[in-house]
């Protein structure tokens, strides 16, 4: 009786390791994934031929990555919503200094070239690691953003937790970060950091095939 | 226990540890980008156990870039704070942030930010227990340069403190 305890005892021991084994094969093969993900789109700034920094994406010319996100009212939001639109994806942060100056110009450019078939979704990216789990901050961000959305007069669909998908978009490690996609989706140019207005709206115009 | 039975177990406990180890490994391996601001010294102190000592603690912002100060302007940015986690034997007494510097972006000349940038010091009050405490205390902050942000950060201040 005694053997048999010890035995089954033993074999439980072994299906539990195996399970915690296969747990953290899985684990660490995800984290993998999503580290080569985040490498392979990753761009890095170059000096152009007349001797300026350039950041070059190797997202440009390809697909713009899918995702689903919420707005600031719990509604998803899909990029495939915005198919026959260009679109500029712009990642900011309610701490992101130079996101607050160039989101004046997204909002005028965007009431300029809307009738064009022109939108921008400002997806907020505040890094701070929270996730919905976190209830608590997950509401304190999200009045943050809310706020800070309002403050700006941002009239575009302000989108939430673009962390989850920085991966996809190049790790996102610096902000502002913006995306400017064709009609068909197709990620057209990339702009890393504050540029200008005259630099966004010629990438609209680029979007939009003026 | 039969032979057989000994050596699935071995093997489990053998698989288990090498993916825990290589789990661990990989993490450490993990890409470390260069640090906008670092620790400088003190990495040693001495105090009088159970008595407050000030202590001046210096940190480096890494050139072209700032952090917000203790008191930023605006309400959305992120100030820099400095902590000591509970049960290290040191607390915190108190700490006194240095006044930030103005600071405006070339984008926006109107606008005021205050920021620290090259060095700062900042000067905690600290109350340890008898006996040496390696702490790895906190400074959190949020860094940018003239025309880009980089997400919010904490960096461990590691300071070993001999409370006699």
């Amino acid at each position: 009786m005694k053997r048999n305890t010890l035995v089954l005892t033993l074999v439980l021991f072994i299906f539990a390791t195996f399970a915690w084994a296969g747990w953290a094969n899985f684990e660490y093969r995800k984290q993998t994934a999503e580290r080569l993900l985040a490498q392979a789109a990753r761009g890095e700034l170059v000096v152009d031929a007349a001797g300026m920094p350039e950041y070059v994406s190797p997202l440009k010319g390809k697909p713009a990555p899918a995702f689903e996100l919420e707005d600031l009212d719990g509604k998803k939001v899909s990029l495939a919503d915005y198919k026959g639109k260009a679109v500029l994806v712009n990642f900011w942060a309610t701490w992101c200094a130079p996101c607050k100056i160039e989101t004046p110009w997204l909002v005028e450019l965007r009431n300029q070239y809307a009738a064009q078939g022109f939108e921008i979704l400002g997806v907020s990216t505040e890094g701070d690691g929270v996730g919905k789990d976190d209830k608590a901050a997950w509401d304190k961000d999200k009045v943050a953003i809310a706020h800070s959305a309002q403050q700006m007069h941002m009239q575009y669909p302000v989108l939430i937790d673009g962390d989850s998908i920085a991966d996809q978009y190049g790790g996102l490690d610096e902000l502002p970060m913006s995306f400017f996609l064709d009609r068909k989706g197709t990620v057209v140019a990339v702009q890393m950091g504050l540029t200008s207005k005259a630099n966004i709206e010629g990438d609209i115009k680029k979007a939009l095939g003026n | 226990m039969s032979t057989g039975l000994r050596a699935i177990a071995g093997f489990a406990i053998g698989l288990g540890t090498a993916l825990a180890l290589g789990q661990v490994d990989s993490a450490s391996r993990s890409v470390l980008k260069g640090a906008a601001v670092e620790y400088m010294y003190p990495e040693q102190l001495t105090v009088t156990a159970g008595k407050a000592t000030d202590v001046a603690l210096h940190f480096r912002v890494a050139p072209g870039l700032h952090v917000n100060s203790h008191t930023p302007k605006d309400e959305f940015l992120i100030p820099t704070t400095f902590s000591i986690p509970d049960g290290l034997g040191v607390q915190l007494a108190a700490v006194t942030y240095p006044v930030g510097k103005d600071f405006t972006l070339p984008a926006d000349p109107g606008n005021k930010l205050s920021v620290y940038t090259d060095e700062f010091v900042i000067q905690a009050r600290v109350v340890a227990t008898a006996g040496n405490h390696l702490i790895e205390a906190k400074l959190h902050f949020q860094a940018c340069d003239k025309s880009i942000c980089l997400p919010p950060k904490t960096i461990p201040v590691a300071i070993d403190v001999i409370g006699k």
